[in-house]
């Protein structure tokens, strides 16, 4: 460091993060709102099914996801406010009517027969479309205004890739005859026609397919 | 998915042999011998002394095992069978989730300590009594009766076992009991938040939640296993509960509630002595 007085570069070279988003400060709590209902639908779920569970390992892998979504949706209800939404109670919605269904669909499953069903629906379905908006969030919101929602998506999506993955090997053993194959498929086919319909976890344009015109984005 | 689980649903595999709190008492094997007095021991404690110190550590061990198990379900079963908002806070949620993941750990602990001692899964039958503590549908009930009663022993069971590890020269026990009971203040320490919070403008409700939290503490005491007389194989870790938020006069009556348990199984046992003899 020859001279501290010589003027820098605000912005090193390797720092190459864009100032343009596609979403408005409206439009990320309106997603939020909906990442943090959908993550609470999931804590309670897992949660509930953990009684309901005969395998030792499964039941206490439930308890620690469930955990986990918890958190994440805590770190929604806390961003809430700092995106002008004072009530996040106001925002923490499901995206539509389609979702709704889903949450019931996929919380179906309660005998302890069942674990295969219950973890399809949440390692096979679930978990993916949770992948999908978080990453089309991460990669379409300004690197600079958006920060905050980048940080706690990036902590999140790791948990999400760490769970999906311990949840479709708990799956792969579990199936052991091809009658139990097509049980899993079929759940998962049943509960993917919904998630279709509702559009993904944030409705229709939750990864940039079907989206209305963006209000007030800058891109 | 139904809200509100009655305990004989709990799931489990064929290794487990579930019985319930009136099976345990009704057990023949309980039965009292004529000369009992006699062959009484002067203390209950847990110390590497006793003849069967093994294996009365090994059961203790697989009882906290499946206790565990059941804090965990029960856990996690708060998360589901409240509204959030309108029947149970969000932050109180939050916080059952965070108790399920610390359940789910701990009953991965006494699985491996268990194997440390050298018992298997199904060892000892399961008493489901935990669970039934946490099937309240009032949330504040379950707290009492969860956190504060059930989570409460669990940190003199911990204190006794971390005691135990201490004494026998065994630092894996003792590490383990110990960070399981920095758990244990946790858990109880919300309770008792939720418990004041929840009930602030609600003394009925609060007198409520009290009343069955003592009832839940008697059931615990297991006949006076609990209490300060070393005739008891538990004693009551009181430095530990007043961290959790338990006030003095709160332990004075959970001490209480041990000796009065104690004393009326004694004289159980001084009734089936007579009928013995005659």
């Amino acid at each position: 460091m020859a001279n501290p007085q010589k003027p820098r570069a605000p912005f090193a070279p390797w720092d190459r993060r864009e100032l343009p988003g596609s979403f408005s400060v409206e439009e990320t709590a309106r997603r939020v709102g909906h990442y943090k209902w959908a993550e609470m639908k999931l804590f309670e779920a897992l949660g509930g099914w953990i009684a309901t569970v005969p395998e030792l390992d499964i039941k206490m892998r439930l308890g620690t996801h469930c955990y986990k979504h918890a958190w994440h949706a805590e770190l929604w209800h806390k961003r809430l406010p700092e995106l002008r939404e004072m009530n996040p109670e106001r925002l923490t919605l499901p995206a539509n009517d389609a979702m709704v269904r889903f949450i019931e669909a996929m919380t179906e499953p309660e005998a302890p027969e069942l674990t295969i069903e219950k973890l399809v629906g949440v390692y096979r379905v679930f978990i993916p479309h949770f992948i999908s908006a978080y990453t089309y969030h991460l990669n379409n919101t300004s690197e600079i205004t958006d920060m905050p929602t980048i940080r706690s998506i990036k902590f999140i999506l790791q948990d999400e890739f760490d769970d999906w993955r311990e949840g479709e090997m708990l799956i792969q053993s579990l199936l052991e005859t091809t009658e139990e194959v097509d049980r899993a498929a079929a759940h998962q086919a049943r509960l993917e026609k919904i998630m279709l319909e509702a559009g993904g976890i944030a409705g229709p344009g939750s990864i940039g397919i079907n989206t209305p015109a963006p209000q007030g984005a800058m891109s | 998915m139904k809200k509100f689980m009655p305990v004989e649903e709990l799931a489990r595999d064929e290794r487990f042999n579930q019985i319930t709190q009136a099976d345990r008492m009704a057990d023949a094997r309980s039965a009292v011998p004529a000369n009992a007095e006699s062959t009484r021991r002067s203390s209950n404690r847990l110390t590497p002394a006793r003849a069967d110190a093994s294996d009365a550590a090994r059961s203790l061990m697989h009882g906290i095992f499946v206790g565990e198990i059941q804090a965990l379900e029960g856990a996690g079963r708060t998360c589901w069978d409240f509204t959030t908002g309108e029947e149970a806070p969000f932050g109180l949620k939050l916080d059952m989730a965070r108790q399920a993941w610390d359940e789910a750990r701990h009953v991965e602990i006494s699985l491996k300590l268990g194997d440390w001692m050298g018992s298997d899964v199904g060892q000892y039958a399961e008493n489901t009594v935990l669970f039934q503590a946490a099937c309240s549908n009032d949330p504040v009930l379950r707290l009492a009766g969860v956190n504060r009663a059930l989570e409460g022993l669990a940190i003199d069971v911990f204190t006794s076992m971390k005691e135990f590890g201490e004494m026998a020269g065994d630092p894996y026990l003792e590490f383990c009991e110990d960070w399981m009971l920095a758990d244990e203040v946790t858990h109880v320490k919300m309770g008792s938040d939720w418990l004041r919070k929840v009930t602030e403008n609600d003394p009925e409700r609060r007198k409520k939640a009290l009343e069955f939290q003592s009832i839940v503490d008697k059931m615990f005491s297991y006949g006076g296993s609990r209490s300060d007389s070393d005739e008891s194989s538990l004693g009551i870790a009181r430095r530990f509960r007043e961290l959790a938020g338990f006030t003095s006069d709160e332990n004075e009556h959970i001490a209480e509630l041990g000796l009065q348990a104690l004393e009326e199984r004694k004289a159980q046992i001084r009734e089936k002595q007579a009928a013995a003899k005659n």
